[in-house]
């Protein structure tokens, strides 16, 4: 079992086009004002690589707390990672001066959850949009500036008549149209989308899918797509990184990860999605989970999904760290034989 | 008799833009045990019916405008507060949709959660506190016995919407209505929160009012089903007649836009259009915008009158358009909807 394992995803800064290279974000909480002991170490992010190949959408999912947000904010380099290297096109983010990122981030542009809190409440859809599209093309004005915020609108499905609203004027679903197009304006390659359906019903759902799958498409674009709900991820993903308390324990191309996941954890967050199928949904067994993923301030020691295991357990097991590796083409998984077993034994024959 | 009996519900907001009718014409019936789904998109009304039976609608801008709410032998919606104050949050509690904005932050859950127990029941402080903790426990907070004297802040998501449940049920209701109890959690904590309530209708008999969008949790939990739409009831049954033989056409173009029946790689579906403007009155049927029907004329006057079958099964009936057609030949051909045409975006 302990034999020496390569590192498990490879990675090539010069040629990937987003390489995150053993990534770790802790957050310091601090010393305590009288004794002066430390309040421990957040480990939020704890040791992630990955590549995103230009084009593609990667599909990051995991329960509340895991660290995606922690992830996608260290990517954008709003957070700076604590150690671990962060390409783009070959160019180290993680080593940039904080003016550098200032002027790299048009190429890099987030989403956030709820759209509302996100757009400036006292500035017009065209203000916004002009100030997003300025930060590339600082010299476009007045009637191409205000051309331009047309056809973003459009191209959202916003009617271009609209620009003079602000943001309460808007629905849920095309407020966060109108945080897609300010994502949109600097003509971006990157983009992270941190749970946009979230906060939406299901109807106004599956529109804003069905637009950043197209986008991604037309425009070329590359996305980083976050959301706890494995069923809206495996629609919209070419490929899917599970997360865990700050790692990744499981990674592949969508259909295998979804129709013939390797790791117990992955399984089990597919079996809590509750199906719209009365009989089968009242009958069926669910993978349970015990209790709530243990605290990233203080995680146990060698495996720390063990506490959460449905598994029996050999007690020896509990030490070891288990190591992404391939186990079938393309497809890694936290290679711990148990849990990867328990997955193979309880899927559907 | 039924535990609750509403009858023809309507609540409106007199607003400046207009007189909003969020809820225009609710009826449903629920027995002991029994668990009603509420379902319909954001905005068709499912929060304010709620509010309404629990009296706790804003007056003004809101007024409960008509029906009757029948619960135990008594009018909801008439009796005096002195009388209402008897059975809310005692007999009837509810869990709302923001956790944060129920749970003071300032206090800490025990005194919170005592609260009701000693404002309704004859109990000195230990004994309040005793069942606290075992409330806690039964909803899976881990050492309830320490955490019982934490404030809120100190709990994480997922725990304070279990606090909020050990709350609404720890003076064993007879009818708890939950406000989306789920939709911030993600799916492993729903699914532990779904079984909480669960395992507490099979040992009490406690009946439940569940609202949510997610179709996938009402199949998993409710006897009964009633979609919204508009402030209207479109259809109501038995989960299985609602999600099997759905017969209004919102319900089956709702069922429609679930993306986790949908096949991955084509678009997925969606409504066309926007739901209705409750603040405009609507005339004829909610759903004549965005129905995937031929339309023979624009519908004036009068709604679709509610029709019920002999089993219960209970809906809108499209009279006045030619809904001939089997809905799924219907659906076909709107299957991919143009994206900006659906936002209402000129050309
Ligand atoms: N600034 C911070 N200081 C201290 N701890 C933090 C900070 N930001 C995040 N954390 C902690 O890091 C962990 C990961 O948080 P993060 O927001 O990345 O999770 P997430 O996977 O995005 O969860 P969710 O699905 O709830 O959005 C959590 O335990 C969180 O409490
Ligand atoms: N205090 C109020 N003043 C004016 N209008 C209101 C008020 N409260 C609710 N409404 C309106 O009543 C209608 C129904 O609202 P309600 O909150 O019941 O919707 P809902 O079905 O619960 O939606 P969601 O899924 O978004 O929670 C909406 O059009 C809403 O704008
Ligand atoms: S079986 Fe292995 S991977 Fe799974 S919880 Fe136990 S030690 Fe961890
Ligand atoms: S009445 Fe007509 S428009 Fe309304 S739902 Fe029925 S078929 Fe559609
Ligand atoms: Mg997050
Ligand atoms: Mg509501």
């Amino acid at each position: 079992m302990s034999e020496h394992v390569e590192p498990a995803v490879p990675v090539d800064p010069k040629n990937d086009f987003l390489v995150l290279d053993d990534v770790h974000t802790h957050f310091d909480m601090g010393k305590t004002l009288l004794t002066r002991e430390s309040k421990g170490v957040v480990k939020a992010v704890d040791g992630v690589t990955l590549t995103v190949k230009e084009g593609e959408i990667l599909g990051l999912v995991g329960e509340s707390g895991c660290g995606k947000s922690t992830l996608s904010r260290t990517v954008m380099q709003l957070i700076r990672p604590t150690s671990g290297r962060i390409f783009l096109e070959g160019k180290e983010l993680s080593a940039l001066s904080d003016t550098d990122i200032r002027k790299e981030r048009i190429n890099f542009q987030m989403i956030f959850q709820d759209p509302y809190a996100s757009l400036n409440p006292r500035m017009t859809v065209l203000d916004t949009l002009s100030e997003a599209i300025r930060t590339r093309h600082p010299n476009v004005n007045g009637d191409a500036l205000r051309a331009r915020v047309a056809d973003l609108l459009r191209t959202v499905g916003l009617n271009p008549n609209q620009m003079k609203r602000y943001p309460h004027e808007f629905s849920g679903g095309q407020r966060q149209r109108v945080a897609i197009a300010r994502a949109l304006a600097p003509e971006p390659k990157l983009i992270i989308a941190d749970e946009p359906v979230s906060a939406l019903d299901v109807s106004i759902q599956s529109q804003i899918l069905n637009l950043l799958k197209r986008l991604t498409r037309e425009m070329g674009l590359t996305m980083i797509f976050i959301s706890h709900d494995l069923s809206v991820v495996r629609y919209i993903a070419d490929r899917i990184a599970v997360m865990y308390l700050g790692r990744i324990l499981e990674l592949g191309e969508a259909s295998d990860v979804v129709d013939h996941p390797l790791h117990v954890y992955t399984r089990a967050l597919m079996s809590a999605i509750p199906r719209p199928d009365p009989t089968s949904e009242k009958t069926r067994n669910r993978i349970v989970l015990q209790g709530d993923p243990p605290s990233p301030m203080n995680p146990p020691e060698g495996c720390n999904f063990w506490p959460r295991s449905p598994v029996e357990h050999d007690e020896r097991m509990k030490h070891e760290e288990p190591v992404l590796t391939e186990i079938r083409p393309n497809h890694f998984a936290a290679n711990c034989p148990f849990c990867v077993q328990a997955a193979a034994e309880t899927e559907p024959a | 008799m039924a535990l609750l009996e509403v009858k023809d519900l309507r609540t409106s907001f007199y607003t400046r833009d207009g007189i909003v009718r969020a809820v225009d014409g609710v009826s449903f019936s629920l027995d002991k045990g029994e668990t009603l789904g509420i379902v319909g998109e954001s905005g068709s009304g499912k929060s304010v019916t709620c509010y309404s039976l629990m009296r706790l609608i804003p007056e003004p801008p809101g007024r409960i405008d008509g029906g009757t709410a029948m619960f135990d032998g008594q009018d909801l919606l008439t009796m005096s507060q002195k009388e209402l104050r008897k059975i809310r949050g005692k007999r009837i509690s509810m869990i709302f949709q923001d956790p944060m904005t129920s749970l003071n932050p300032f206090l800490r859950i025990s005194t919170q959660l005592i609260e009701a127990l000693r404002l309704h029941y004859d109990v000195d402080k230990k004994t309040a506190i005793n069942k606290a903790i075992a409330a806690l426990e039964e909803v899976g907070i881990p050492e309830a016995a320490k955490r019982v004297h934490n404030y809120p802040h100190e709990f994480s998501g997922g725990m304070r919407q279990r606090v909020m449940i050990a709350m609404a049920l720890i003076t064993e209701p007879d009818l708890l209505i939950a406000d989306e109890p789920t939709t911030a959690l993600d799916v492993t904590v729903q699914a532990q929160i779904m079984d909480i309530i669960k395992k507490r209708q099979e040992d009490l008999g406690t009946a439940v009012i569940l609202i949510t969008h997610d179709l996938g949790v009402v199949a998993g939990t409710c006897d009964k089903v009633n979609v919204m739409y508009g402030g209207r009831m479109m259809e109501s049954g038995t989960a299985e007649q609602v999600f099997y033989e759905a017969k209004h056409p919102y319900t089956r173009s709702l069922q429609k836009t679930i993306p986790s029946l949908q096949t991955k790689g084509e678009e997925l579906y969606t409504i066309p259009g926007l739901p209705p403007d409750v603040s405009k009155p609507i005339h004829g049927c909610a759903f004549y915008p965005r129905c995937p029907y031929p339309k023979t004329g624009k519908p004036e006057g009068d709604r679709p009158s509610l029709v019920e079958m002999a089993d219960g099964h209970c809906y809108a009936d499209c009279g006045f358009c030619d809904s001939s057609a089997p809905i799924e030949t219907v659906l076909a051909k709107n299957d991919s909807p143009d994206e900006v045409e659906q936002a209402g975006a000129a050309e």
